[in-house]
């Protein structure tokens, strides 16, 4: 680490794509997006803490095609890195090591996410 | 923190953190079409007011971690690293805060 010469790993300009470093950035930017996620839900309660009006205008924007938009971008991400984070707890107790194990688990999350998002969606609107 | 005890918090934060986040985005998603006193019935019912807190809280904690351990792995720059953490804790601690206050002042 003290050499900042060496190159960052991994090389991403001859870098190819596989499932497994695929699955792994997208529970990292999925984090991240959480964080914000977390950040909107704060500003979402402190909108109705603060007063009718505040909630009110908060209301108007979730309701908004905007609005919907990141709702539901946030259920994914929330979803994707939940998913993911389940498949972490797997290696940690030491299972699914194998490459053929990590390419398919990799694909259930992925497919999953989207599966689990719709699920969410339809509970939170009664529709289940 | 030593690199084992976050390891473990990470994992901790995140077994609690999951049933709460999906109890809350439904929630979100079935208040999100309502008027100010459905939202104002839910947190006024204490159990969801705690699990809220609860959830704030650990999320934000888990979400510090998270961001370290991104932090570590791409900036390289020992001075630039740790005035990102300082920043990322400070917010992992204000937003949780200002926002329960709120919830604990009004409900």
């Amino acid at each position: 680490m003290n050499d900042s010469k060496n190159p960052l790993s991994p090389h991403l300009q001859i870098y190819r794509w596989q499932v497994s470093s695929l699955v792994s950035i997208t529970h990292r930017i999925t984090g991240i997006l959480n964080l914000l996620g977390l950040i909107f839900i704060c500003a979402w309660i402190s909108s109705a803490g603060i007063g009718e009006n505040f909630f009110e205008s908060f209301s108007v924007f979730l309701k908004s095609f905007i609005g919907k938009f990141i709702l539901i971008g946030f259920t994914w991400s929330m979803s994707y890195h939940l998913l993911s984070g389940i498949r972490h707890f797997f290696w940690d107790l030491g299972y699914g090591y194998e490459i053929k194990t990590a390419n398919l688990s990799g694909i259930i999350v992925i497919i999953g996410s989207l599966f689990l998002t719709i699920i969410l969606w339809m509970i939170g609107k009664g529709l289940i | 923190m030593k690199a084992s005890r976050k390891w473990i918090f990470q994992r901790i934060s995140a077994i609690i953190v999951a049933p709460l986040i999906i109890w809350f985005l439904i929630s979100l998603i079935s208040l999100s079409t309502g008027d100010y006193n459905s939202v104002i019935n839910f947190f006024s019912k204490p159990l969801f007011l705690f699990l809220t807190i609860i959830l704030l809280i650990t999320g934000f904690f888990h979400a510090k971690i998270g961001l370290s351990e991104i932090y570590e792995d791409y900036i390289q720059d020992e001075k630039i690293k740790n005035v990102a953490n300082i920043l990322t804790f400070l917010l992992s601690i204000i937003v949780p805060l200002v926002t329960i206050i709120l919830l604990l002042y009004k409900f």
